[in-house]
C-alpha cells in the first residue's frame, strides 16, 4: 500500500511552487521528529493524555500532506480506548513516518 | 476583498498549509498556536474571521469560541476538525461557529467556506447597522425614534471621534446640553472632564474669568489663582451654552482662544496650551445674529464647523410619547408614586399638544401630574388644562411665515364642528401649497394631527 494518498500529495506537489512545497515537507519533517519524541516520552511516562494529544497532532499533520498510512496509525494511537498498546503501535507508526517522508521527498525530485 | 483572518492551529504542518492558502487568497493573516494566544490576538486585532482548530494545547476550540463571545469579539468562526470529531464540530456550530471544515481540506474548499462566512458576516453587519440607524429608540441621553432624531444620532456618532467644533442649535428645551454630553461620552475624550458653561447666566464682567481663569490679585476679590472652564476641561470637552449671548468683547477673546489653543488667565501674562474639544449651542438664529452685527462673523466661521440642529418636540412625531412614558417611570420612582402608564385620552392629549417649551415643558407637566396625583394610570383629567383646552403660543421656529387665513365672524355659517375643522384644514393646506408642516404651524396643531385627519377622510371617501 502506498504511504501517500496520491490525490492529496500529488495535488500539493503540482499546485504549490517547488520552494513552497519544500517548505511544507520540511515543516512536516520537523513536526514528525518532535511529535514522535513526544509520543514515545508520553508512552514511557504513562501520560495517557499527552500520548493521545501527540497522536492527534501527528494524525492532523499526516492528513495535511496526504500521508494516509501514518494518519491511520496515529488515529489508532489517539483512540482513547487504546485498541493497541504503544509498544505495538509505535514501531509501525515510525515505519509509516519514514515511508511517508521518503515518498514526499521523491515528489520534490 | 481582503479580510483579516486569524488562524488558530497548533500543528505547524497544518498551519503552514493554511497560511499558504490564505496568503494566496489575498487575506491579511495572523497565526496563534494556543487558545490563550488566539484570544489575546483576536481582542487586539479584531479579525473578520477566525479559523479554529478544535484541539488546542491549553483549552478546546469550543472553549475558545465561548471566551471570544464573552469578550465580544465580532468575528465569524470556522471550525477546523478531523473526521473523528464531526460531532464536536456540530457542537461548535451550536456554540456559534458559522461553518466547519474537515481536515485535510483543499484550497478551493477553504476559499468557498471562508468567502461564504465572510459574506454572511458582512450582510449581518449591514443589517445590524441599518436596524441600529433606523430603529434606535435612544442614544446617549436622548429618547426618541423619529427620523429627525435618527439624523441627529447619526451626526453625533459620526463626529464624536474627531476634534471638530460642534455647533448645536435648537429651541429651548430640545436638549442642547444633552447633545453636548452625549457627544462627549461617545468621543475618545469620555474619560476626561466635560465642563459646561452657560454664557447667558454669567455676568459679563465675570465671563472671561469663568472661561479662562484668573490669577491672584487680578481684580478685587481675586484672592487666589483660579482655573477657568477651558483649563478645567483640558483633554476633554468644553460646552459653551447660549453662545449667542456672549458680549462682543468676549467674542474676540474666545476667537483668540479658538485660533491659538492657548488661554491666558485674567491678570496673567503667560499663555498656556489647552487641549479641548469645543461644543457651542444657542437657541438663537446665529446667522441672523451675525447679519445684525451682534455676533462676530470670523468667530461664527470658526465655531460653526459641524452644525447639529435639534428638532422641536412637535416635529418628532411619536417621540413625545416615548419620552413621556420614560419620564413617568422616572418621576414615579423618584416621588414614590405608583404610576405605570397613561390612558388613551391622556396619550392623545400629549400627542396633540405642540409643546412650545419642548422636553423641558413636558418634564414639568409630568412632574406636576405625578406630584399632585396617585394611582397606576395617568388620566387626561390629571393633565393641566393648558394641554386640554389652551391654545399655546407657538415657539419661534413655528411662527407662521404667512398671515393666517382669516374669516369674518359675522359671515361664518354655523355648521357641525367637524365640517368646519375639515374646511379649515383644507384651506390651510391650499394656502400653503399642500405643505403640511406649514399648514400645521398656521393652525397651531401638530402636523401628525393633519396627517391623521387626511387618512381618516380618505377612508371615509
Amino acid at each position: 500500500m502506498s504511504a501517500l494518498d496520491p490525490e492529496v500529495a500529488n495535488q500539493l506537489a503540482e499546485d504549490l511552487p517547488p520552494d513552497v512545497f519544500r517548505t511544507i515537507i520540511s515543516t512536516f519533517e520537523e513536526d514528525l521528529t518532535r511529535l514522535a519524541q513526544e509520543l514515545a516520552a508520553a508512552a514511557q511516562a504513562g501520560d495517557q493524555q499527552g500520548y493521545e494529544r501527540a497522536a492527534h497532532s501527528l494524525a492532523g499533520a499526516a492528513a495535511a500532506v496526504g500521508a494516509v498510512g501514518l494518519e491511520r496509525e496515529a488515529r489508532i494511537a489517539m483512540d482513547h480506548r487504546q485498541p493497541e498498546p504503544p509498544h505495538v503501535i509505535l514501531p509501525r507508526l515510525l515505519n509509516e513516518a519514514k515511508a511517508a517522508l521518503q515518498a514526499l521527498h521523491a515528489l520534490i525530485h | 476583498m481582503p479580510a483579516r483572518v486569524l488562524l488558530v492551529e497548533d500543528t505547524p504542518t497544518q498551519a503552514e498549509m493554511a497560511k499558504i492558502m490564505l496568503r494566496d487568497f489575498g487575506h491579511d493573516m495572523q497565526h496563534a498556536e494556543t487558545g490563550a494566544q488566539a484570544l489575546a490576538m483576536a481582542q487586539e486585532w479584531q479579525p473578520d474571521a477566525i479559523l479554529v482548530d478544535l484541539m488546542l494545547p491549553d483549552f478546546s476550540g469550543i472553549e475558545l469560541m465561548r471566551r471570544l463571545k464573552a469578550a465580544k469579539v465580532d468575528a465569524t468562526c470556522i471550525v477546523l476538525t478531523a473526521h473523528g470529531s464531526v460531532n464536536t464540530a456540530v457542537e461548535a456550530m451550536r456554540e456559534g461557529a458559522t461553518d466547519f471544515l474537515l481536515k485535510p481540506y483543499a484550497a478551493a474548499r477553504l476559499r468557498v467556506t471562508l468567502d461564504n462566512a465572510l459574506e454572511k458576516r458582512a450582510l449581518r453587519k449591514e443589517l445590524d447597522t441599518a436596524r441600529t440607524e433606523l430603529g434606535r429608540e435612544s442614544f446617549g441621553g436622548f429618547i426618541g425614534a423619529s427620523p429627525a432624531m435618527q439624523a441627529v444620532y447619526r451626526t453625533l456618532e459620526s463626529v464624536a471621534a474627531s476634534k471638530a467644533t460642534v455647533f448645536i442649535t435648537g429651541e429651548s428645551g430640545t436638549g442642547k446640553e444633552v447633545a453636548a454630553e452625549t457627544l462627549h461620552k461617545a468621543s475618545p475624550r469620555k474619560n476626561k472632564p466635560f465642563v459646561a458653561l452657560n454664557c447667558g447666566a454669567i455676568p459679563r464682567d465675570l465671563l472671561e474669568s469663568e472661561i479662562f481663569g484668573h490669577v491672584k490679585g487680578a481684580f478685587t476679590g481675586a484672592t487666589e489663582n483660579r482655573l477657568g472652564a477651558a483649563k478645567s476641561a483640558d483633554g476633554g470637552t468644553l460646552f459653551l451654552d447660549e453662545i449667542g449671548e456672549m458680549p462682543m468683547e468676549m467674542q474676540v477673546k474666545l476667537l483668540r482662544f479658538v485660533q491659538s489653543g492657548t488661554v491666558t488667565p485674567v491678570g496673567g501674562t503667560r499663555a498656556e496650551a489647552v487641549d479641548v474639544r469645543l461644543v457651542c449651542a444657542t437657541n438663537r438664529d446665529i446667522l441672523a445674529e451675525v447679519q445684525a452685527g451682534r455676533f462676530r462673523e470670523d468667530l461664527y466661521y470658526r465655531l460653526y464647523v459641524v452644525p447639529v440642529a435639534l428638532p422641536p418636540l412637535r416635529m418628532r412625531g411619536e417621540d413625545v410619547l416615548l419620552i413621556a412614558r420614560h419620564l413617568l417611570r422616572n418621576f414615579a420612582r423618584e416621588e414614590g408614586k405608583h404610576f405605570q402608564r397613561f390612558d388613551e385620552e391622556a396619550e392623545a392629549a400629549i400627542r396633540a399638544y405642540p409643546w412650545p417649551g419642548n422636553v423641558r415643558q413636558l418634564q414639568n407637566v409630568l412632574r406636576n401630574a405625578v406630584v399632585l396625583h396617585d394611582g397606576e394610570v395617568v388620566t387626561r383629567a390629571m393633565l393641566p388644562g393648558l394641554l386640554l383646552h389652551g391654545a399655546p403660543a407657538m415657539a419661534p421656529a413655528a411662527t407662521p411665515a404667512a398671515a393666517p387665513v382669516s374669516a369674518t365672524p359675522g359671515t361664518m355659517p354655523i355648521e357641525p364642528l367637524a365640517v368646519s375643522e375639515k374646511k379649515l384644514i383644507l384651506a390651510a393646506l391650499e394656502h400653503t401649497g399642500q405643505d403640511v408642516p406649514r399648514a400645521a404651524a398656521l393652525l397651531e396643531v401638530n402636523p401628525s394631527t393633519i396627517y391623521r385627519k387626511l387618512t381618516a377622510w380618505k377612508k371615509e371617501a
